[in-house]
Parts: structure tokens; sequence; C-alpha cells
């Protein structure tokens, strides 16, 4: 049974220790194809999750609530009829309430994946797979700042669609404009993004997208007091976090998202690599309706200190040709003469 | 005793000098409405049409000068909370403490329409990066930076997880433009899986314990902020106060409710049940006072109906109204098509439920929370719509849409999709700006089709 995940919030690692196969909803084949024109107001991403979740009834689709539309969306979806839909709690504030809210939310999953057919894992199982993302994430973080943005995208989809490194191809030295994607999910459909972006000049040193290096930040290192495989002994877990409660832990005490409450995490994560990769714009990129990322606009100006370009995604993947010309006059602007 | 009609604001002119003369007494907050837009600039009164009655003029007068009062009440050393998005829970355990006054800085959202855009808030929003994209309660956003309205509070507490984005982004970008908030989690309402331990809420809702414990857990922070705050721990006993007096306004309002809905004819007209209703979320800033203000209300409407005495005629289409409306001047003209309200879901319901008295005080004020209609699935929401509409004998439904509300894009689908299958009544969908003058001929054709297709069904 494949799960498809419309949040790198969700731990894939989960779905997998099920025995199911999980996969990031934003690289799917179908995903973000042929939707049609919205009612207003409507967000074209949860659009076309509530979509594929309709077209797809074999395979099951875990919504979350880190946003309006999606919540909404997962409504939607299941009003009519029960479908393999499940909607993850996502709590927005980062205080003892919030983490009990997610790791009841992870036992939920669980049990709604044994519903699909999957199988409680034993703690060597979660701990295996757990090892094998924790590296995976580790080495795409590391491959970040020398590589080439579509090659890097790439990668991380590959991680989010079979849970794999591919190591990314590195930049070529150039004189483009170092620029910072940051936003929303970008799905492969929108991968042209980064060729137009470079077309006009600039190049993207940091993505920030939901998709992108952000989505790499749930980590396990914070609580690596549990055995890093399954062949460790009883012994060695005496007094350790279970490997639950490290996946638990590593998710909600690492991720970095504009819809925390407050959202300074996302901040202190972005600042510094703007600074380090010597970023000379940002590029703001959100789906029509997305309130959270549409608000940071400012924000994101104050903060960093940079310009920031707004870029909207509606129903049609890709870039239209009114963002290229506004992308190229963004990458002339930033070019010193 | 004067008939029931309905005044412009010049009628009430000289409504009031009549009034006088014949020696009506008001409280400190009263006097003529006109001097609200001399004073104020609240310039959208001279186009909205008022009850005539004394209690409609208290009401106006209470809600008119809510900004002077907590200013007064800041100068007599009294602390003011900013209770945000929760509608109807802070507020409940502010006015438990002594010395404390809340209110909704999200109120703000009326103010353009109040002040017909004199104030310019909404374009100073945009100047603070929160465009027309967002509903308008971003009017609060300039509030708070120019100090010409509400008094800035002395403590701030947001409600978020489970909640409208617009209003989770506005809040940010406030925190981040230096207004410290604190947030507290509210989880989205599901039904208890096979197994859990489920909890009774308000409403026919249920929820499991573990996310009323949550909320429990959440308020139970707030109640240690507010407690600093007041320099007094609100313990069990003082909160248990707090929501009986809060039950006292409930109750109350439940009655107006019923005495104007199940009403043959409306004895009130919509907008001050509109506005009323509003009282329930932080009382308007004065508990005492409101409770007053509504049982001035409710003898109006009760004295109204014993002398078979209405502002609308017997014909008038039942309308079933969801969402509250960015232009007060919207009830007005339901009514002028020859509609009346016969029951409304503004989004915040759970703050009209009763909150239990038998329960441990903070266990019951998170069971009322977690009944708010806005974190659970719309489905929830559309299930009780549904019953107040049969039960109050609906012939058609309204929901209005809040321009750039992020709710606004699923819900009202999901909901009229619910009336229609349910009881087969007609709906339409309203998009209702700030100030609607422009659109009103389109929105006065769509209310008028609405009417004539649930007269057209009477006869059949």
């Amino acid at each position: 049974m494949r799960v498809y995940l419309t949040s790198p919030w969700i731990p894939a690692e989960w779905v997998r220790a099920h025995g199911l196969e999980a996969r990031g909803i934003w690289f799917a084949d179908t995903f973000r194809q042929d939707t049609p024109p919205l009612a207003g107001g409507v967000c074209a991403f949860a659009e076309s999750v509530v979509r594929l979740a309709e077209a797809q009834p074999d395979s099951a689709v875990v919504f979350t609530t880190a946003c309006d539309q999606l919540r909404r969306g997962f409504d939607a979806a299941t009003v009519c009829e029960p479908t393999r839909a499940f909607l993850f709690n996502l709590p927005a504030t980062q205080t003892p309430a919030a983490r009990q809210i997610f790791r009841a939310e992870l036992a939920r999953l669980g049990q709604f994946l044994v519903t699909l057919g999957g199988t409680a894992p034993t703690p060597e199982i979660l701990r295996h797979e757990m090892a094998q993302s924790d590296e995976v994430r580790r080495r795409l973080r590391a491959a970040a700042p020398p590589a080439a943005a579509r090659s890097y995208a790439e990668s991380v989809a590959r991680f989010h669609t079979d849970g794999s490194f591919a190591a990314p191809t590195v930049l070529d030295p150039s004189p483009a404009a170092p620029l910072a994607l940051v936003g929303g999910p970008l799905g492969a459909k929108d991968w042209k993004l980064f060729d137009t972006m470079e077309a006009a000049g600039g190049r993207v040193v940091l993505n920030g997208t939901l998709t992108g290096e952000r989505s790499l930040c749930p980590t396990f290192d914070g609580n690596a007091g549990w055995p890093p495989d399954s062949a460790a002994a009883d012994h060695q877990s005496v007094g350790k976090p279970k490997p639950f409660d490290a996946l638990a832990a590593g998710y909600i005490d690492n991720l970095v998202d504009v819809f925390q409450r407050p959202n300074t995490r996302f901040y202190a994560w972005l600042k510094p690599r703007l600074l380090d990769r010597h970023v000379r714009g940002i590029v703001l990129w959100h789906f029509t309706g997305c309130d959270l990322w549409r608000a940071e606009w400012q924000t994101l100006r104050e903060v960093s200190g940079l310009p920031v370009l707004l870029l909207e995604a509606d129903e049609a993947a890709g870039v239209s040709p009114r963002d290229a010309n506004r992308l190229q006059a963004f990458v002339e602007m930033l070019t010193p003469a | 005793m004067t008939a029931p009609r309905k005044l412009s604001l010049s009628e009430w002119d000289n409504r009031y000098a009549e009034l006088h003369r014949a020696g009506l007494r008001e409280p400190a907050y009263g006097g003529p409405l006109r001097r609200h837009v001399e004073r104020e600039q609240d310039f959208r009164l001279e186009q909205l049409q008022f009850d005539n009655s004394p209690a409609a003029l208290r009401l106006w007068n209470f809600l008119l000068t809510e900004n002077e009062r907590l200013h007064q009440a800041r100068a007599r050393g009294e602390k003011i909370v900013g209770a945000m998005k929760d509608l109807g829970t802070i507020p409940v355990m502010a006015y438990a403490l002594p010395g404390l006054r809340a209110f909704y800085p999200d109120g703000a959202w009326w103010t353009p329409c109040l002040m017909e855009g004199s104030d310019k808030l909404l374009q100073q929003a945009e100047a603070l990066g929160i465009d027309a994209s967002f509903c308008p309660v971003r009017a609060m956003l300039p509030a708070f930076q120019n100090g010409e309205h509400f008094p800035l509070p002395d403590l701030l507490l947001c409600s978020t997880g489970a909640v409208c984005d617009d209003f989770s982004a506005i809040a940010q970008r406030l925190e981040h433009l230096g207004h410290a908030i604190f947030w507290w989690e509210m989880p989205r309402r599901r039904q208890p899986a096979a197994g859990e331990t489920a909890c009774a809420l308000a409403g026919n809702l249920t929820a499991p314990k573990s996310q009323v414990d949550c909320v429990r857990a959440e308020l139970q922070r707030a109640s240690g902020a507010l407690g600093q705050l007041a320099g007094r721990e609100l313990d069990a006993a003082l909160l248990a106060d707090g929501i009986r007096a809060a039950n006292q306004v409930r109750r109350l309002l439940a009655e107006l409710r019923q005495t104007v809905y199940a009403a043959p004819a409306a004895p009130l007209p919509a907008l001050e049940l509109l506005v009323a209703e509003m009282l329930a979320l932080h009382f308007c800033s004065d508990r005492e006072e409101c409770i007053a203000v509504l049982e001035d209300l409710l003898a109006e409407a009760r004295a109204r109906r014993s002398r078979n005495q209405f502002v609308s005629g017997p014909e008038a289409v039942r309308i079933f109204w969801v969402n509250p409306v960015a232009d007060l001047r919207a009830m007005n003209l339901l009514e002028d098509l020859g509609g009346r309200i016969c029951g409304s879901d503004f989004m915040f319901t759970h703050a009209l439920d009763l909150i239990p008295e038998d329960l441990p005080p903070l266990e019951a004020l998170a069971r009322t929370a977690l009944a708010d209609p806005m974190v659970g699935p719309a489905s929830d929401r559309a299930a009780r719509i549904v019953r107040e509409c049969h039960a109050n004998g609906a012939e058609a439904v309204v929901v209005s849409r809040i321009p750039g509300a992020s709710h606004c894009a699923r819900e009202g689908e999901i909901i009229r999709g619910s009336v229609r299958q349910t009881l087969n009544l007609p709906t339409i969908e309203l998009e209702i700006p700030s100030v609607c003058d422009a659109l009103q001929p389109a929105l006065g054709s769509r209310l008028q089709a609405l009417m004539e297709t649930a007269r057209a069904r009477r006869t059949k």
C-alpha cells in the first residue's frame, strides 16, 4: 500500500516501519496534473491533494492541519464517503501540550496504518528505518551548499520518494546572483522554476521550500541515546529513549516552518544560511490562497534585509511568462552593474 | 408605547430628543447616536437602519463606546487583556480576576465598515505587509501600531493550531512588529477513535479525552499568565464564579435568540440581534453592563411579542445566516428585501452554549473551547446548522463569505451541500466586503432571487 504524505513533518520512517510505502505527494506522477480551474480562494496545492486522494482510492493520503487549506481539504475529501485519508494534527506551538499532541498523533497514525494492512513495528525495525533516514538526511544536508539547485531538488525528492540517497551534482562556479528560494511545497512539476531562475542570471544556493533543504531538519542526533542498529544489546537500551519517543522528539523538536507559533525557529534556521551562502535576494514561492507564506513577505524583508520577490503558484504548474519576466527583472536588479 | 420601527440616524436624532424629553435615563456611556459620527467618524451609521427602542439605543451606545470605556478602565488602573481568535474562552477567565478587563482586538475588523474606510486601516495594513488577500481582520494590525482605537493590551493571548490561517498569519505579523503574544494550542477537534475515552461537548459534539486534556493544560498555562497580570491566582472558585457570570450572559442570549427567532415575525431587527450575539464574546468589555443591556433587549423583545408588534411582516422569508458580515448594512439589506433572520451561526456558537457548571471549571471551559465550530470538521458545523434550520423553520440559508478568509474557500460548499441534501432548502453564498455599497445591486439581486425561490416553495 502506498501512503502519500503531504508534509515532510510526518515521519516517513514510521510508515515504512509499518511495512508500507511512504511517498512525498509532491513528486507523484499524477500530482498537479490537469487541475481544473479552482473555486475562489482554494489553494491549488490543497486541491491537488484532494484530487489525488479521490483519484487513487487504492492509496492512502495523510493530510495535516498545518494550514487551513489542507485541513479543510481533508473535510472536502471525506465529506461524502470515507476515503483512505488521515488528518494528522501538526501542533503549531512548541509547548509540552504540543509535544503530547504530536506523540498521540503519531500513535494514531500507526493505528491507521495497521488498518491499511501495515504491521505495528518492533523497536528494531523502527530503529533501522530511523537510522537509515537520519543518515540520508545528514548526507543531503551536508551536500546542500555546493549543490546545483535542480539536481539537489531531485535528490531531496528521491529521499522523499523512497528514502534513498542520490548525490546531487555540484554547482559550477558562476557569476550568477545567489538566490534563496523559500516557501511552500515545490513539486516536480514546478522544477522548471530553477531553469527559469538560471536563465534569468540567478542561481538558487538555498532551497528553503517545504520540499527542499528545510525538509531535512528532522534529526535524531539530539536523541541519539537509542542504539544505532538492531544489533544493540538490550543492556545498551537501558535508560535510553525508546525509538518511538526518539522519533517523535526528532521531528517535533526540529520541525522548521512558518505555521509554527511563534515562527522564530524558521528565521533562526534561515538567517545564518543566507549569510553563509552570500544570498543577494529571496524568492518567496507560495500558492494562491496561502496566507501563512504570503504574510511572511514583509517580515522576510525586514529580517533578512534583502529584496524579496513574491511568486504565486496557481493551478497551472510551472512558471508563467509573466513570472519569468518578473524573475528576470528581479535578478537584473541584484546584479551589480 | 411606541410601535416598533426601524429608524435612520436622522430619525433617531428626533427620537432621541423625544425620549430625552420624556425622561429617558441612560448609563454613563449614553447619548444620541449622532455623536458617534461626529466624534468617532463612524460614518456608516448614516447608512444604517436602527431599531427605535431605548433598549436598542443602549445596545448601540454600549457597542460604540467600547474603546472609550477601555481607555477609561486603563486610566483607573485596570489591566487590559487582548484575547485573540478563541472567541469566547479567554475573556471568561480574565473577567474572573478582579482588575482585569478583556477584549478582542479582532473586533477591529468592523472599524473599516463603521468608519467607511475613512480610517485607512486596510491601506495601512497593506503597508505593513498584509494586503487585500487577507480577511478584513487585518485592520487590527495598524490599529495596534497607531494606537488610535483600543488601548494597547497589557497581555495578548492568541489561540493557534486549528484556527483560521488569516488570523494566525496576521497575529504572527503583529508579533514580528514587536507585540509579544502568548500563544496557546488549539488542536483540531476530531471524533474519538474506537477505544478512546470520549468527552461530551456542547452542541451535540464529542471529542477524545486526550484533546480535552490538552486544551485544559493550555488554558492552565493561560490562567498562569492572567494570574500573574492580576497579581492573584485564578483558582477554581474564582473561575467557577466567572463561569456562572458568563453563563448568565449566555442564558440571556439564548432567551433573546429564542424569543426573536422563534416568533411568527421578527420582534427585533437582524442587525441588533447580530450585535447582541457579539456581546457573548467578551461582554463588550463590561460584563455587568452587558447583562443589563441584554436584559433590556430581552424585555423589549418579549413585550413586543406579547403585543404582536414586529419589525417585519409575517410573510418575511425565514433565513438562516452563516458567518458574520463585514458590512453591517447587509443585515438591513436582507430585511429591506423581505427577509428576516430565524437563526444564525456567526462562527462562535460555542460562545453561546452554556459552560457546564457541574465539572471542574477549567475542564468545563476546555470542553467549551473545543466545541468551537471553526476548530472541528466543517461537517460538524453543517450538522448544527441543519439542526437549527429545522428547529427554527428556516426557508433558506445564506452563507456569507468573508473576503479573503481562508476557511471560506471550502466550508461554504460543504455547509450548503449538507443543507441541500438534508433539508432541500435553497441556499446562496455571498461575499460581503467591509463596505458593500458598490456591490449592493448584485447582492440585492441574489438575495431577492433567494427570497423568491423560498416564497415560491410555500405554495407547493
